[in-house]
């Protein structure tokens, strides 16, 4: 096939795309721009100052509105866990010790008031519909070959793809289609940037089951955008 | 030593994510080096967090950010968030940086 072991060792050794968003769990680097630290604006809010809170609202709105949306799956709901959550973290504040970054803490917070309104909501005579059980993955030979193997490479086509709108699509029906506790888990890690660690925290899960959805929603993800490409 | 496409494929989660103690890496890039199916696995079980990433990557509506100014507005002393940073997109990614690995 003509590749060089220089070929595979860039294939496979590309880590994940740098995150947006600074990692929860890194300490939190001096702002360049001037502005206060979340730190700095924090001990402000636990003394009261409204207006030192409505900076950290103003900074990780956008982030949580992300989380939110993509556990409820509406907006209406991601606007109310949003409006709880933060509401929330004010009553909590003076509480907050700072032994995790802020920012952690709030997606904690937000998570559980997902959580619990998804709860609410399946507990409801006309809830969600119950989610399905099983999740597609890749299917091994009794030899524990892959059967059928992968042969067809969509990786490329999909950068020539990446922002179509077709595959956006398709996309959000894949991971919609995900049982609530593997999409949670794989929108907090691979959407969003969250470590594991944190990611149990938030569930109450152990890391190693945390890495077991993450890693059975990727694949069922995988074979989800195969049928999309043909492959 | 990895002789089954099972074996890696169970142990791509934490490849990934450069979380695989320094053997047990060793002997899946020795089983990658041999298997063209792995490879391809590989690589659009990468793309697939990528495309899934980017995907999902959505704007907060400014109408949202009023209402939940509003909303907090009313239960906070004090608040009132910067209105001329309300309407402003988000810095995301740029797509050179979401379409590597």
């Amino acid at each position: 096939m003509g590749w060089s072991r220089l070929d595979r060792r860039r294939v496979l050794l590309y880590g994940p795309p740098p995150l947006d968003q600074p990692h929860p769990m890194m300490p939190e680097a001096p702002r360049t721009d001037g502005e206060p630290t979340d730190r700095e604006l924090v001990e402000l809010s636990q003394k009261g100052d409204g207006a030192a809170f409505a900076r950290l609202v103003e900074r990780h709105q956008r982030q949580l509105y992300r989380l939110a949306l993509r556990m409820t799956g509406s907006e209406a709901d991601a606007n109310e866990v949003l409006q709880e959550a933060f509401l929330n973290a004010w009553q909590k504040l003076p509480a907050f010790r700072g032994e995790s970054q802020f920012s952690s803490w709030l997606y904690r917070i937000a998570a559980n008031s997902a959580l619990m309104r998804l709860r609410r909501k399946r507990r409801a005579p006309d809830g969600l519909p119950d989610q399905p059980l099983e999740l597609q993955a890749p299917k091994f030979s009794s030899e524990g070959l892959l059967d059928p193997p992968p042969y067809s490479d969509w990786s490329q086509r999909a950068d020539e793809k990446m922002m179509s709108s077709q595959l956006g699509v398709a996309i959000e029906k894949a991971v919609q289609e995900l049982p609530e506790d593997y999409r949670t888990v794989f929108l907090l890690k691979d959407v969003d940037g969250l470590s594991n660690e944190d990611i149990a925290t938030s569930l109450d899960l152990t890391v190693p089951a945390v890495k077991s959805r993450l890693h059975r929603a990727r694949l069922a993800l995988r074979e989800k955008l195969g049928d999309f490409f043909g492959a | 030593m990895i002789e089954h496409c099972k074996e890696c494929v169970d142990l791509l989660g934490d490849y990934v994510e450069g979380q695989l103690p320094p053997e047990q890496e060793k002997a899946l890039e020795t089983h990658l080096s041999m298997c063209m199916p792995c490879i391809t696995f590989v690589r659009t079980y990468k793309a697939t967090r990528r495309l899934c990433r980017t995907a999902l990557a959505k704007e907060m509506p400014s109408e949202l950010m009023g209402a939940l100014s509003s909303f907090l507005g009313k239960h906070v002393p004090g608040f009132s968030c910067p209105k001329s940073k309300q309407g402003q997109p988000e810095a995301v990614a740029p797509d050179s940086e979401l379409k590597k690995g």
